[in-house]
């Protein structure tokens, strides 16, 4: 089967770009301090890639649900850490991004403005691609799927909108304009399959066409440009918002307002344009627009000025990336 | 000079050549009679100086080797671009295959030349300036062929039109409240105008990859500049002055040979650490100085008297554009692209500066902030608020340092003062008093 | 234990013999051209008067803008930390210590124990200082003593402005071209400077025991300007003049006490 084979080969290319990868990522960890925690991230990228591809390989419904499962749990810890780090449309917008740099284009900035207005318009987002799909779903009901359990069923049945908030994890090869079916896996750009697979008509195709042509593009000129209306990123950002889960050790970003000398640079670094980091004056940042890519933390020039945390530990601090003396550390007077 | 004669003086007295000739004579042996006596001082009050120190004590004769360096740089048709206050991007000035070098005067006698052509209250680094242009004594100033003047406060937008008749002169807005986004991508606006000022000017283009080596060539500066810092932390092995020289000499220093001979000495002082070979008792009190700019030599009378004071303190952090300020921050480049690298260089000379010429909605809290991490972690015990009379904008922030200071229990003593020399007998009764309140409550 | 402390001022120098505690002997000389000599008179003068011989001092504290000069020194103190000593040790509870000498005026604020925690010295000028008392008395045509019981006299108060001694005194003229009266005008002098150094003690900080030390402190005129100022009454302690001095002597006995141990 033509299918097949060009899963088989994607597979392969998944392993052989996951090596060289790694090797690169070696290479650049001895070079520059500067840029090393990007580089790991790469890596874990990639890993994140080749790992949600197998997990899509196989029968869909029981592992999705998994999943899911295992995901919402580590949300409630790591926040949108999956957004940046693991997230593998976000990887496709990085690879972009490097791209871009190769070919010496300078980046976007969305104004200020219009980034918040999207970032508090992923709720509308998220509604209308939720609803979107369940009216179709009351006008053309599908046939029921007994066999599955109850779970599988809602996800890949019935309620086949409410996976969504997994669906951007699907997309790990260059979209197609329709769907891309492998055995039971769809190969498609986020949401489009829903769409295309329940219109299945012409304006269906059209709106997925012009979708992804204006999220590569967009992400081609603007760094990180999807997930800034990221309807999944709300879902994780939402889980967090609740009470209950004060009491779990959070992964976050933490600022020393005494050691912040406000060079700005985490300002101009960050992806997605986030300014809390250098408006807020310390303490913890809250906002949900930070996928805890820890570019700032990595670029901050200070010692320890930003740090990111799991509950009260840091786990990666900033440091001065020109190497200070080593002796420093032995001998700090008590 | 045949260009001096032509141009009509608007600011500067008409002198004549002769007695111009004359005054530079006797000034010029003033001002080295002054570094070498500074010299000697700083090696008297520290019996075994590290060797490196032999080269910053040459460079630091402004009338020797670096001269004669930039001389011959100019010969081979090298620009000159001086500048009169830390905001002006030397990297751009770098990449355009120039040689920035920073005029600012130390002298006590041009200072007093000055007063002819403005008033005794101004701050003493302008009318030192003013009257080193006037008997064309710092060989810098001189030399350059462009001034890039930053109009950070009175003085220096004044300085800059005084000059103006002598010189071609750039200045540089610098927008009053650095924590907005109309004030930085105005000043960023500024940094790019310079940027086709100085190709313009030089006649040489400045390309990503020279900008890329020039921002490079501070990264390894600063980590130098910073591995000094590093030593300072713990029990002293470098005299408070020694390292503030070295700091202040990377401001006319070949920028590259300055990084290695840094590196150098810091090889030697982390060596002294391991042999636990302190320049001074470890219980000397440690001070830090914070407010206006120091500029070689006239203004070393301050750290002299510090450290060879009865009692004596050690010098181990500062917090002034003549000093710390010059390297502390690098360059935060996040892509190489000329676009990131020129918004980057704008960020760094702009919003990481501590200068009291800036306000926001909290103050110049920036500058507490500095002045409070500095004190925690190069644990200093005494602060120095060091004024050159004349200077309005750090005299005035005192009271607010002094009460953030109060607040961690650090004394900090204000103490104003001028170029001149006379006053040194009243400064040292001042010091040793401050020294003795600081051992006091050292030993309780 | 005896102990003596020498004050090297920039007008007087005086000396000071301390017996276990308690004063034994003073002795104070114009400083002159020749400052070491005029020490050494009068470290021969006060040991004359106590009946001492130089070995029998354990140990010798100098102190004053000529600290350097002194003879005999075994160290030396600043005239803050001096300062400091002598006040809370002649008046216990006093936290602000106020010295008003000749060429220099200082605030210092200390603790129980007499340490300096803080100080203030006048800015360059001598303005604030005795010195300024004396160019305005020269202006008035008076002795300097007569000056102080002269201004209580007056009744209202003139201003002039202090900020240099020079400029005080042609602020002086301008008065009495204006008619002003003797009184009046001295009294515009003690208040000008009771406000610089108001404005001194200020900084530090009131703290409501305040002791003024130093020669000035000798003069009515000032201490009652002082008083309106501060809106206090300040302390003097006897032979204010000595207080560098004693504190010098209390230093060398602490000195000489460590060593012993």
């Amino acid at each position: 089967m033509a299918g097949e084979l060009i899963g088989n080969i994607l597979s392969l290319i998944m392993l052989v770009g996951l090596g060289i990868a790694g090797v690169i990522a070696v290479l650049v960890w001895k070079k520059n301090r500067a840029s090393r925690v990007t580089f790991l991230r790469f890596v874990i990228q990639a890993v994140g890639l080749a790992a949600f591809f197998f997990l899509f390989s196989l029968e869909p419904a029981i592992p999705l649900l998994y999943v899911l499962i295992a995901w919402f749990a580590v949300t409630l810890f790591l926040g949108r850490f999956f957004c940046g780090w693991v997230c593998p449309f976000a990887f496709i917008m990085d690879i972009e991004n490097l791209l871009r740099k190769a070919l010496k284009i300078r980046y976007r900035l969305l104004p200020d403005k219009l980034n918040l207005a999207l970032h508090k318009g992923r709720y509308l987002i998220i509604t209308v691609f939720l609803l979107f799909p369940l009216i179709l779903w009351i006008f053309n009901p599908p046939p029921d799927t007994a066999t599955a359990i109850m779970m599988a069923r809602l996800l890949a049945g019935p309620f086949r909108p409410y996976s969504l908030i997994i669906d951007p994890l699907v997309p790990f090869v260059v979209p197609w304009t329709g769907q891309l079916i492998l055995g039971n896996i769809n190969f498609s750009y986020p949401y489009v399959a829903n769409i295309t697979s329940l219109i299945q008509a012409t304006p269906g195709q059209i709106f997925a066409i012009a979708f992804v042509a204006t999220t590569l593009i967009g992400a081609f000129l603007v760094r990180r440009i999807w997930c800034r209306f990221c309807p999944a990123g709300v879902s994780i950002a939402a889980l967090n918002k609740f009470k209950a889960f004060k009491g779990v050790p959070l992964l976050y970003i933490e600022k020393d307002e005494a050691k912040c000398t406000k060079c700005g640079v985490c300002k101009r670094v960050c992806p997605v344009q986030v300014n809390d980091v250098y408006d807020q004056k310390g303490g913890k940042i809250k906002t949900s627009q930070c996928m805890l890519c820890a570019r700032c933390v990595e670029l901050c020039p200070y010692e320890d000025t930003l740090k990111i945390n799991l509950g009260n530990k840091p786990v990666f601090k900033s440091r001065n990336w020109l190497e200070p003396s080593i002796i420093n550390e032995e001998r700090k007077i008590e | 000079m045949s260009k001096n004669q032509t141009v009509e003086q608007r600011y500067l007295p008409e002198i004549q050549r002769k007695e111009i000739d004359e005054l530079k004579t006797t000034v010029k042996g003033a001002s080295q009679k002054i570094i070498a006596d500074n010299i000697a001082r700083m090696k008297k009050a520290d019996s075994h100086r590290p060797d490196t120190m032999k080269y910053f004590d040459d460079i630091a004769n402004l009338f020797g080797r670096r001269q004669q360096e930039i001389e011959a740089e100019k010969q081979k048709g090298k620009k000159i671009i001086g500048y009169l206050c830390l905001f002006a991007p030397t990297e751009l000035i770098s990449a355009a295959d120039a040689i920035p070098v920073r005029v600012n005067s130390g002298w006590y006698d041009t200072s007093k030349l000055g007063d002819r052509v403005v008033p005794v209250e101004v701050c003493p680094v302008i009318r030192s300036t003013i009257g080193a242009k006037m008997i064309e004594l710092s060989p810098f100033l001189e030399q350059s062929d462009a001034l890039i003047s930053v109009l950070t406060c009175d003085g220096m937008t004044k300085l800059s039109e005084i000059l103006s008749d002598q010189k071609t002169i750039w200045g540089m807005n610098v927008p009053r409240v650095k924590d907005s986004t109309q004030s930085l991508r105005f000043w960023s606006a500024e940094i790019k105008h310079m940027k086709t000022q100085i190709e313009t000017f030089t006649g040489n283009k400045i390309t990503r990859n020279s900008l890329k080596e020039a921002i490079t060539t501070s990264h390894r500066a600063t980590k130098a500049f910073r591995r000094l810092q590093e030593l300072r932390k713990g029990n002293p092995v470098i005299m408070g002055q020694d390292a503030m020289l070295v700091n202040q000499a990377y401001s006319w220093d070949d920028k590259k040979r300055w990084t290695e001979k840094t590196e150098a000495l810091c090889n030697e002082l982390e060596k002294r650490v391991q042999q636990k070979d302190w320049v001074c008792s470890p219980d000397t009190p440690r001070v830090m100085l914070t407010g206006t700019p120091m500029f070689w030599p006239d203004s070393w009378k301050l750290p002299a008297l510090v450290e060879e004071g009865n009692p004596k303190g050690i010098i181990v952090a500062d917090e002034q554009c003549s000093g710390e300020r010059i390297l502390n921050d690098p360059i935060g480049v996040d892509e190489w692209s000329m676009d990131d690298m020129l918004n980057a260089i704008s960020e760094r000379y702009l919003m990481a500066s501590t200068c009291p010429c800036f306000t926001s909605k909290d103050g110049n809290e920036d500058r507490i902030n500095w002045l409070l991490n500095k004190v925690k972690e190069w644990n200093i015990q005494g602060v120095i608020y060091y004024v050159l009379r004349g200077c309005m904008l750090y005299a005035m922030e005192y009271n607010r340092v002094k009460k953030a200071l109060d607040k961690i229990n650090v004394p900090v003593y204000y103490l104003d003062t001028e170029y001149t020399r006379e006053d040194v007998g009243q400064l040292k009764t001042r010091v040793e008093a401050f020294m003795e309140l600081l051992n006091a409550r050292i030993d309780f | 234990m005896i102990t003596l402390g020498i004050d090297l001022g920039t007008q007087r120098i005086k000396t000071l013999v301390l017996k276990d505690g308690t004063i034994a002997s003073k002795a104070q000389a114009f400083a002159g051209f020749d400052p070491a000599k005029a020490a050494k008179q009068t470290v021969n003068d006060a040991l004359n008067t106590a009946g001492l011989t130089l070995p029998d001092i354990n140990h010798i504290t100098a102190t004053g803008a000529a600290m350097d000069l002194a003879p005999h020194a075994n160290s030396t103190i600043s005239m803050m930390g001096a300062d400091a000593k002598a006040g809370v040790f002649l008046i216990p509870q006093a936290r602000t210590i106020i010295d008003i000498g000749a060429e220099e005026a200082r605030a210092v604020k200390c603790d129980e124990r007499g340490l300096m925690m803080e100080f203030v010295v006048n800015e360059r000028c001598a303005a604030g200082a005795g010195a300024f008392i004396e160019a305005m008395a020269r202006a008035l045509e008076m002795k300097l003593e007569d000056m102080g019981p002269l201004s209580l006299q007056a009744e209202r108060a003139s201003s002039i402005n202090a900020s240099c001694v020079i400029f005080g005194e042609s602020d002086v003229v301008s008065l009495i071209h204006r008619q002003e009266s003797k009184p009046e005008i001295a009294r515009a002098v003690f208040d000008a400077m009771a406000d610089r150094v108001c404005s001194m003690v200020h900084r530090l900080g009131v703290n409501p025991e305040v002791v003024l030390v130093g020669g000035v402190a000798k003069d009515p005129g000032f201490v009652a300007s002082l008083n309106r100022k501060l809106g206090l009454q300040v302390q003097i302690p006897p032979y204010p003049d000595y207080a560098g001095a004693l504190g010098a002597a209390l230093t060398a006995a602490m000195r000489a006490k460590g060593a012993a141990k």
